[in-house]
């Protein structure tokens, strides 16, 4: 990679260009911002499935967006029959839950788009907004790759990466993301006093103020002093055109950026507290502006993190070793825990006993078990359990694994599992190329 | 990271950012730049940029629906017509129901009111405009913009 100080203007700008958008940097951020997305598009598609018959079935009333779809696809979506509908919405619904989830990620992100598109076509009224063509735009950009699955998802676990959020990929995507939202502001702005806006030679907010009470903007407190007050109106408008306009550089200058995050949540906090607008600008927006954070950072956070849980001394998890089946179902529990709350220990190479007297050989060699820091203990069933307690990507599993009596299968079925860890499941294809320890091998 | 995935990026990044400027721009500056409708991005990007609360006048206008049991006429409250919920916001004060008063929805919405509200008889579509919303908030002006029976 060519040197920063390098004076010949195309080695710089190939430089530059290199930095930009091709350095291979943690992917975490994008990781995260999905589950933003998902949240985003779910709140603002869901709760029209609430009304099918008024929303999408044939007895809706209809809106279409010819200016954004083609005649041809409208008149397709609109003769779709109602069944047709119902199984776009279940699909849309199973693609969503599976974004959301990271579950094959990429794949589940285009279906999920493709039902987006649908159901804004099948009717506009709605869902079509500004802030919908924004989120579309972000979510195109969140699936020409797979990288938003690389951490906090299905997909890491199924790959059984440890550490998933250590995993460096082009920062393109993050960065198209970045100059999306800061092009959003910009132009905003910019509309508001060039183009047909109006808010240098009238006084919008002021307006704005006196809408009706069945209006946009809601009862909040400040608003009737707001209206008394024309020119104080005037200069809070040319301030949201400021902001707005320069808070893109704000957010790429670094010694700036964090307070123009924080300034930016203020905006859009104020924006939904004060107006009826889609909860996108407050789901959606704040998320983007995060992507400003480096992802560098995230990761020098989480090992912060790792760091202060590892001298408060974890809660201890107690495997086996020797079993190609544990080791990968540790590097699942590894990539749940990304503050490193659980210390796995193998009680094949450390005397367990040491650690609590109930840790025998015998012991471990039937279930795992998680010693927490209050030194309860659990095993088998009871220590998945409590994992799903310590771990707080476990937490939404929580109610479920907890329910009173599901131990009454769960335990069962955990030391079958565990009876059969070195034959039946020994085609785990983690234990295709280790050397498997037979349950007779001596244990220390 | 190979020399041609490099390229396969920066091809996209290149193309994006074109798009993307190109859809930013193109409805209130470019279009009038060349003096001329320039084409679209069809399935992306809002069809005139991003313009948020651009223009507010000092006017307002809704619209109302009443509904008509012989002689009676009823005001329907808005909220039972579009009942979708929404969180965080309401998206009958962002004026949705306005789209009715295009009388070319007036055949899809008469029927849409007539399942909804089986029990009247008829219903009347009516523009409620507010000239001056900072002058004469109480000066309402109605006009009937037309019939579902």
């Amino acid at each position: 990679m060519p040197e920063p100080c390098d004076t010949n203007p195309e080695t710089r700008l190939a430089s530059c260009w290199e930095r930009a958008f091709l350095a291979e940097r943690p992917s975490l951020s994008l990781g995260l911002f999905r589950i933003a997305v998902a949240a985003t598009v779910g709140l603002h598609i869901f709760p029209t499935f609430l009304q099918m018959e008024d929303n999408y079935l044939s007895t809706a009333f209809r809106e279409y967006n010819p200016l954004f779809f083609t005649a041809g696809v409208l008149k397709w979506v609109d003769g779709n029959p109602d069944w047709f509908v119902w199984m776009m919405a279940g699909v849309f619904t199973v693609a969503w839950l599976a974004f959301l989830l990271g579950a094959f990620t990429q794949i589940a992100g285009i279906v999920m788009d493709v039902g987006c598109y649908y159901f804004y076509a099948r009717n506009c009224l709605h869902i079509g907004t500004l802030s919908y063509d924004i989120l579309l735009v972000t979510v195109f950009l969140m699936i020409v790759t797979p990288y938003p699955g690389d951490s906090f998802s299905l997909d890491a676990l199924i790959r059984g990466d440890p550490e998933p959020w250590r995993r460096s990929r082009p920062i393109f995507i993050q960065r198209l993301l970045q100059l999306q939202v800061a092009a959003t502001y910009f132009c905003t702005g910019l509309c508001k006093w060039t183009a047909s806006g109006n808010w240098l030679t009238d006084n919008p907010y002021y307006y704005l103020m006196h809408s009706p009470p069945e209006g946009v903007i809601k009862a909040f407190s400040g608003r009737a002093f707001l209206a008394a007050h024309p020119d104080l109106c005037y200069a809070i408008g040319i301030g949201i055109i400021l902001c707005e306009m320069t808070l893109p550089f704000w957010l790429f200058w670094r010694r700036s950026r964090p307070f123009a995050i924080a300034a930016g949540f203020i905006f859009h906090i104020l924006l939904v507290v004060t107006m009826h607008v889609p909860t996108i600008f407050l789901f959606l927006f704040p998320p983007l502006l995060l992507l400003f954070v480096e992802p560098e950072s995230l990761v020098a956070w989480l090992e912060r993190r790792r760091e202060r849980w590892r001298l408060q001394g974890p809660a201890r998890l107690i495997y086996d070793g020797g079993c190609g089946f544990c080791r990968a179902s540790l590097a699942r529990v590894q990539a749940l825990d990304p503050t490193g709350r659980i210390g796995p220990v193998d009680f094949r190479s450390v005397n367990a006993a040491s650690l609590n007297p109930a840790l025998t050989p015998e012991a471990c060699h039937a279930r795992i078990h998680l010693l927490e820091t209050s030194g309860r203990l659990s095993g088998g069933f009871d220590a998945f359990r409590r994992l799903s307690l310590c771990l707080p990507m476990l937490w939404p599993l929580a109610p479920l694994l907890n329910l009173p009596g599901l131990g009454l299968i769960g335990a069962p079925v955990y030391d079958w599992v565990s009876r059969n860890r070195f034959n039946l499941l020994h085609r785990f294809h983690a234990c295709e190329e280790n050397a498997c320890v037979r349950p007779d091998t001596p244990v220390r | 990271m190979t020399a041609s995935r490099k390229f396969h990026i920066s091809v996209f990044v290149v193309l994006w950012l074109l798009v993307f400027g190109y859809e930013s721009l193109r409805y209130n500056y470019l279009s009038r730049w060349f003096h001329a409708d320039l084409p679209k991005v069809m399935f992306l990007f809002p069809p005139a940029g991003w313009i948020m609360f651009y223009q507010v006048g000092d006017a307002d206008g809704r619209a109302e629906v009443w509904g008509r049991i012989g002689d009676r006429r009823e005001l329907i409250d808005p909220h039972r017509i579009f009942a979708t919920r929404w969180v965080g916001y309401d998206n009958i004060h962002r004026n949705v129901l306005i789209t009715a008063l295009d009388p070319a929805y007036a055949s899809a919405f008469g029927r849409y009111l007539r399942r909804k509200f089986p029990g009247y008889d008829g219903f009347d579509i009516v523009e409620v405009w507010t000239p001056s919303v900072t002058k004469e908030p109480d000066r309402q002006i109605r006009q009937t913009i037309y019939h579902c029976d």
